[in-house]
């Protein structure tokens, strides 16, 4: 583009050098300044974008994230304070739940607000398309929620494995395909279902998800006797779920999103759908609003998740209390932790910068992180198709008596897993 | 048989409660000759006035819908005197004006719900929520049943206004032509306020109708809005009639693409049916009434 005015302009030069000279004059200014203001160190605050759905139907999951993010930076700019370091400025974009606004959200951070690296990415196709973003412009972006494989594929982004280090995606979280690896140890030895039902949302988190799970299904030997897709914010799931309930499967598993959850537990309920076993993929299952809303058909639900406040990891429970006192409610489930987490890393990883916050420092301090956060540890490695991938343990929780208790793995659980289940009388009053 | 027979009470039943936010909007269509953009965001409001009653004075949602009705008819009026008429009332201004006037009402609703309530999910818990009768082999949900019939009242109420009161032949009367109409002594800007309150509160009334069955955020407007644009469009712009059949139509399409062929297609059915609609009966299901 540059080059092509260039030229156009060298076509007319002969009569316009003056207006030649003052274009090469404010392109050498432009030039100059532009590098000037790169090496020089940064005074104020260090900006860090912030990808999140703060309105849309996701915006209750944003709230928690970004509330989390808060409550982490409050502690980071106090001990930054102490240390005489510069303190960080998260800037919050919303991307209200959709990809093309989440892309635009990236581009207005990177060449608006001039953030030094990018975090946040709550839904699976917005962090995607913000991804490629931060890609082209060669802004190092740490997503802590978006799952979906691709994101850290860099064949996705026309790379290879080779290629990490012109890859500037990090991921704090694991994807999708693995959040029901610590499921499949409780269905293995406990739950031995014959047979499953999955029921899933027509997103890219939702259709990875239950491809995966069904990968899950055949290792251990369980038949998928359907896979029903649905789109979000559905009124009536009960065609759906007659579906299900004509073909009787030992196990219904179900990726879905908050109220959505909510409104198929119900209407499993209502239509006296008794699997042996109701089992969530994460996202809405383990949020609080489940319980609220779905109600008596909350209980005993199991889901997969990636963190609970009781795991023994330094620091888990104290930013479950922080977050209670701070925004009262029911406290965070994942979704907080994993935001909470990712702020401790940028400040992690920006301090091993040394006052020095161009790209390629930043993914180089990237790379190097290995650190312990609430979440767990954090440490980007590559194995299979995937680089910069964070790699860790999924746990699997129950409602029971109206909390959401962690059941496995048995060594670390903090309540007795509730099963067989009889349902009508769970599901009573 | 039982399968199919279950979809299409099912279907029934939620057609029925998409009609009715579809007479709001068929309403206001035809007598101020716009789509209210905002119409989703007003049930929007008008689920939050029914949730607070029942939420902080325990009244039940449906007995809370004699409250919420009048204040967003109420409310409806007020958006029409001062934000939407004043555009109306100079010739120099397009309806495509009044029609973003009526977007920005909503995004001004929906964020001052926002910074209210948060973007918390809401439900209300009644005795009767989770209620299931069954007949035969087909299960009803109570509160859906009780939707369906209030529903029906209402639009049955709604015809004897419309067809047998002189407020309800001058509403048609303006419809039909407004400068006629104001010849034989109506007042126009009367009837066009009068018509956006009676729109925004037959909307309220599906809003409380939906909240025992349904969920309450503050981005929920724009999934009826939607409903409601396609049910309109299906009837006729501006049919009544064409608007019941329009959304039993919908909520019937909607269940049986969601049981035979896949729920992940549940709004491209609808809008096929659209589609079809559009080709094979340019004028909407209107042609085959007469109303």
């Amino acid at each position: 583009m540059l080059s092509l005015f260039i030229h156009i302009t060298n076509k007319k030069g002969k009569n316009m050098k003056p207006i030649k000279i003052l274009l090469i004059a404010i392109l050498t200014g432009v030039l100059v300044f532009g590098i000037s203001s790169c090496s020089k160190k940064t005074e104020g605050p260090v900006k860090v974008g912030v990808v999140l759905p703060l309105t849309g139907s996701k915006a209750n999951f944003g709230e928690m994230e970004k509330n989390s993010y808060e409550l982490a930076l409050k502690k980071i700019n106090a001990d930054r304070k102490a240390k005489g370091q510069n303190p960080i400025e998260f800037v919050y974009e919303d991307d209200t739940g959709k990809p093309d606004v989440g892309r635009a959200a990236a581009e207005k951070l990177i060449n608006v607000n001039k953030v030094k690296m990018l975090a946040g990415g709550y839904s699976s196709s917005v962090t995607f398309a913000a991804a490629a973003v931060a890609q082209q412009y060669r802004v190092p972006f740490l997503v802590n929620t978006g799952s979906v494989d691709k994101i850290t594929q860099p064949e996705d982004f026309n790379l290879t494995t080779n290629d990490g280090d012109k890859f500037y995606i990090y991921r704090l979280n694991p994807p999708v395909s693995e959040y029901a690896s610590g499921l499949e140890g409780l269905l293995a030895t406990k739950v031995k279902p014959k047979s499953v039902f999955i029921i899933h949302e027509n997103t890219a988190f939702g259709t990875k998800g239950a491809k995966a799970f069904q990968k899950s299904a055949d290792k251990l030997g369980i038949k998928v006797l359907g896979v029903e897709s649905y789109s979000g914010g559905t009124v009536d799931f009960k065609p759906l779920l007659s579906n299900a309930k004509k073909v009787k499967p030992d196990m219904m598993y179900m990726i879905s999103y908050v109220m959505d959850a909510a409104m198929l537990m119900k209407q499993s309920r209502e239509i006296g759908l008794m699997p042996k076993l109701f089992v969530g993929a994460g996202a809405g299952y383990t949020m609080p609003a489940f319980k609220e809303n779905a109600g008596v058909a909350s209980r005993n639900v199991v889901s997969a998740t990636l963190w609970h406040q009781s795991l023994p990891i330094e620091g888990a429970k104290d930013y479950f209390d922080n977050y209670i006192k701070t925004y009262g409610g029911d406290g965070p489930d994942y979704h907080g932790a994993e935001a909470y987490s990712a702020a401790m890393v940028v400040d992690n990883v920006l301090a091993r910068c040394k006052d020095n916050y161009d790209a390629e420092t930043i993914k180089k301090a990237l790379d190097a992180t290995d650190m312990m956060t609430p979440f767990g540890p954090v440490k980007f490695t590559a194995y299979g198709k995937k680089i910069h991938q964070n790699r860790m343990q999924t746990y699997v929780v129950q409602w029971i008596d109206g909390a959401l208790k962690l059941v496995w793995p048995e060594d670390l659980a903090n309540a007795k897993f509730v099963f067989p289940i009889d349902w009508k009388k769970v599901w009573a009053d | 048989m039982d399968m199919f027979l279950q979809t299409l009470v099912s279907g029934l039943l939620i057609g029925g409660l998409y009609a009715i936010i579809g007479i709001g909007m068929t309403l206001i269509m035809g007598v101020l000759g716009i789509i209210n953009l905002a119409h989703g965001q007003i049930l929007m409001v008008a689920m939050y006035i029914t949730w607070i009653l029942w939420q902080s004075f325990g009244i039940d949602p449906y007995l809370g819908m004699f409250i919420t009705v009048p204040i967003v008819f109420y409310f409806g009026q007020f958006l029409a005197k001062y934000l939407l008429h004043p555009l109306i009332e100079k010739d120099s201004i397009l309806p495509e004006n009044q029609v973003l006037m009526t977007v920005g009402i909503g995004m001004v609703l929906v964020e001052l719900a926002r910074s209210i309530f948060s973007s918390d999910y809401r439900s209300v818990q009644t005795g009767y929520t989770d209620v299931v009768w069954h007949l035969g082999k087909i299960s009803l949900s109570m509160p859906i049943v009780i939707d369906f019939f209030l529903a029906m009242l209402l639009t049955l109420g709604l015809f004897w206004l419309l067809m047998r009161t002189d407020l309800g032949r001058a509403i048609r009367a303006t419809a039909q032509d407004k400068e006629a109409a104001t010849l034989m002594g109506i007042s126009a800007k009367k009837i066009t306020i009068l018509t956006f309150g009676l729109g925004s509160a037959l909307t309220a009334a599906a809003g409380s109708l939906f909240l025992p069955i349904y969920y309450l955020y503050p981005d929920v407007g724009p999934l009826f809005t939607l409903k409601a644009f396609v049910i309109t469009i299906l009837g006729g712009l501006g049919s009544t009639v064409g608007a019941i059949a329009g959304g039993l139509v919908l909520g019937i399409a909607e269940t049986f693409g969601a049981t035979y062929f896949s729920m992940g297609y549940r709004d491209a059915v609808g809008l096929v049916i659209f589609l079809v609609v559009l080709i094979f009966f340019p004028g909407g299901l209107k042609r085959f009434t007469k109303v």
